[in-house]
């Protein structure tokens, strides 16, 4: 059975990408929101693992 | 051309194929789960580089991030549980067997389709989400996470409060509720 096969049992809820980001996108602009409602996370509860994976994603460049 | 960062997009293609290589492989799909999925259901600049993804079989799926070019840091000072890409800037960290410690049932897992014309990946869904949120946010070491939680309900008035209202409950031990996430 293929992957593809077996996502017509998925129990679940299905998200139509493109449907959903039109909406979403839309929806942001109604209400106004910006960046400055989404606060990233403080870091203060970042174990090790999470540090040390943070800093190799940046020594490899990763911009975000 | 939906108004995702392209980095951000551009790994999502990454998880839906390595999902997709599990699915063939006859395993669940992993759950995408934390910053990136409030990045996907937001559409805010949320992630830094690191998916943190629920799976339960963890060597198969270490095998998968090795075929797709990922490699685990090791050394003094970086050691880590994750998976970095060297060319790509982007991280993966299997941060447990399944969402919020097995408190969330399959038919709560979400399915992206259509996306990018890629294969579909597995995602938290957006009531489980706002309850992690709101976990962390009770637990008074992370007071933003209110925000996000009360933004992320704003974005999806079509969530199933009732749904809602006992996940925040369970998250929060009982201190708060759908009500409180309203903003």
């Amino acid at each position: 059975m293929s992957a593809a096969e077996k996502t017509e049992n998925w129990p679940g809820r299905r998200i139509a990408f493109k449907s959903f980001a039109a909406d979403l996108a839309r929806r942001r602009a109604e209400l106004g929101i910006t960046d400055a409602d989404l606060p990233r996370n403080s870091g203060a509860r970042r174990t090790a693992s999470k540090k040390a994976l943070l800093k190799a994603i940046k020594d490899a460049g990763g911009n975000w | 051309m939906p108004p995702y960062r392209p980095e951000f997009t551009a790994a999502l293609e990454i998880f839906a194929q390595i999902c997709d290589a599990m699915a063939t492989r006859g395993f669940t799909r992993p759950v995408l789960v934390g910053g990136a999925a409030v990045e996907f259901y937001s559409m805010g600049f949320i992630t830094t580089g690191d998916f943190d993804l629920c799976f339960p079989a963890q060597d198969a799926l270490e095998e998968e991030f090795q075929r797709y070019g990922f490699i685990r840091p090791s050394g003094p000072g970086r050691a880590t549980r994750g998976w970095v890409h060297p060319d790509l800037g982007l991280g993966f960290e299997i941060v447990g067997d399944v969402p919020l410690d097995g408190t969330v049932t399959r038919d709560h897992i979400a399915l992206v389709e259509d996306f990018e014309n890629g294969p579909p990946f597995a995602i938290i869904s957006v009531e489980d989400l706002i309850a992690d949120r709101m976990g962390q946010y009770a637990s008074g070491t992370a007071r933003e996470m209110l925000m996000q939680a009360q933004t992320l309900l704003r974005l999806h008035p079509d969530a199933d409060m009732d749904y809602l209202e006992r996940r925040v409950r369970h998250e929060t031990g009982g201190d708060f509720g759908a009500d409180d996430v309203r903003s």
